[in-house]
Formats: C-alpha cells, structure tokens, sequence
C-alpha cells in the first residue's frame, strides 16, 4: 500500500503553524479530520484551555485523541483514510524525556530510555501513515537558542531531521507565511 | 570563504561532509585556523565562549576572528545560530550571545556564500546571484 502524505511544519509560537496545519488537514478530504494533542495541564488555566480548543474542534468536526506521550497508544483509534493532525512534537518530547521526573528518575537520564522511546515514534509514524490518508506534525523552533537543555535540543533536532527527510513537504512557518522546504 | 549556518542539532557537520570537498582540509573543532590553511572551522561559538571565560575582551576575540579570516585559506565556517530565545540571566552567557552574535556579523560580511541548514535541507542566504532580495544594508 502506498503511505499516506506526511507533512511536516515547524515555527515559532504564534507563527500561525498550528491553524495552517488544521487547514492543511481540512482540506485534505480525509474521511475524519482526528487530532491528537500532546499538551499536558499543569494547571487549572491550562486545563481549561485545553478543554475549550477540544469543544472548538468538536464543533468544526474533528474527534480528539489526548496523547501526551506513548503516540503508539493512538494508532488503534487511526482509521483507514483519516486526515490526522499531530500537535506537537516539543510537548510529547518534553513529557517523554522528562518522565519520572516526581520520582527523581528521569528518562534523560536512564541509558536507553530515551532511544526506546524514539524506536517506537518512528514505528508508530511509519505504521500510522499505513493507515491514514494525510498526516501532519506540528513542531517548535527551539534549537537557536542557547538556553534550552542539551539533550532536549539534541533530541529534538534528531526528530526533526527525520521527520524532515521523511516528510513529503517541510514546511518553515514564519508570521503566517508558509515557507517550503522541500 | 563559505559559512554554512542554522541552529543546533540541524545537521549542518553531516551537510558539509556529506555535500562539500572536505577529505584533504584540516577540520577543526573550537579552534581558529593557521595562516594559509584550508580548513573547516567548526564549534566556533565555544571557542568565543572559552576566550571570554579567560577574560579575553569582545575587541580582542573579533581581531582574532577576523586576522583568522584573512589569512586562512579557503574555509568552510560552519556557525550555530544562539540568537534567540529569551536574554539569559547569567552575565557571561550574555557577553557569549551578544559577541557571538557580532561576530557572525562581520564573518557574514566577508563571506562569499552563506548556506543556512534547516533540518538537513539547504537555502542559499547569500552567494546564488539573486540578492536583490536583500536589504541594502548588505556588505
């Protein structure tokens, strides 16, 4: 079976990545539009919001899977021909590599953790554009600046670079415009 | 003289092995080339960092930068992009960021061409024949 169109986007907050890559998802005739959201709530404002965005969505008619880490736990709920829309990968990498972190045993820092983590991201992509018709990742820029911890950055340019050259388009997003990469 | 640039973990070392004439070149790795080398100079943003570690001064690091320059031979600069994000707190960080930062100015300058890595993939900032596009500022 010839994979599903994978499309890749990344920019800056508020660079209007997140409503382009809802278009993108609209407009590709999918049979559902799902979204999977990576965001955790650490507090009652976020929860909120989280909850708002859901019932926004609902309204457009899209079906919402919550999934702030494990992405392989959303592929049974990916029908043949869905549009999908993945938001975001710097959320899911945040809750993977930092879990455990309320136990004192962060992934960062157990051997292998983190690299089990990412076999099983490349499956779950691979294996979820098997099935769905459209698929698009939504990331953040976050590798220019000097502050971001090193195995974050390390990880996440990782992933990018793969999901770069996987991708069947790359797009930069900046204020709104969509800059192609590839 | 080429400046291959983006942020970190781009793949901007990969690019330049994998795209660029590098077998018989010195690569060096946060450190400045000797007269007449061809080289390929990347980690040049730890370098600047370890010199205002040992109290070098911002007028000291870009003579050192810019006498590299001139005398080097043909080189491949590879600079990762800490521009952005929010100020740091810590004073050398920032001294790091801002002289960091003014340096790649004036190596842009110089440059004849600048490829800007994202994510593997290649845009010619500078150097394609087509810089109308860019401000008139431009050296």
């Amino acid at each position: 079976m010839v994979p599903g169109q994978l499309i890749f986007i990344s920019g800056g907050v508020r660079s209007g990545k997140s409503t382009y890559a809802e278009s993108l998802v609209q407009q590709a005739n999918g049979n559902r539009n799902v979204y999977i959201a990576s965001g955790l709530a650490h507090d009652q404002e976020m929860a909120e919001r989280i909850g708002r965005h859901r019932k926004d969505r609902a309204q457009d008619g899209w079906c919402t899977i919550e999934q702030p880490r494990q992405l392989s736990e959303a592929l049974p709920f990916i029908r043949e021909n869905d549009a999908v829309l993945w938001d975001c990968v710097t959320t899911w990498l945040a809750n993977e590599l930092y879990e455990g972190f309320e136990q004192g045993n962060l992934c960062a820092n157990k051997p292998g953790c983190m690299e089990q983590k990412w076999r099983e991201l490349k499956n779950t992509i691979d294996s979820m554009r098997e099935k769905a018709l459209y698929t698009v990742i939504v990331s953040n820029e976050l590798l220019d600046e000097p502050l971001v911890d090193r195995t974050y950055q390390q990880w996440l340019g990782t992933i990018h670079q793969w999901l770069a050259s996987r991708a069947d388009q790359a797009i930069e997003m900046e204020n709104g415009l969509a800059i192609r990469r590839k | 003289m080429h400046i291959v640039f983006g942020g970190a973990f781009n793949g901007k070392r990969q690019y330049v092995k994998e795209h660029m004439e590098v077998e018989s070149i010195v690569w060096l790795e946060g450190e400045l080339p000797e007269p007449g080398d061809d080289a390929v100079i990347a980690g040049l943003e730890q370098w600047i960092r370890k010199q205002l570690a040992q109290q070098r001064s911002e007028q000291e690091i870009l003579s050192a930068i810019s006498a590299a320059a001139k005398s080097a031979g043909e080189c491949i600069w590879i600079l990762t992009d800490i521009s952005r994000g929010i100020v740091p707190i810590d004073p050398l960080e920032r001294e790091w960021r801002d002289v960091t930062g003014r340096c790649y100015q004036y190596l842009f300058g110089k440059a004849q061409r600048i490829t800007r890595i994202w994510y593997g993939i290649p845009q010619t900032l500078k150097g394609d024949g087509r810089d109308e596009h860019l401000h008139e500022n431009r050296r």
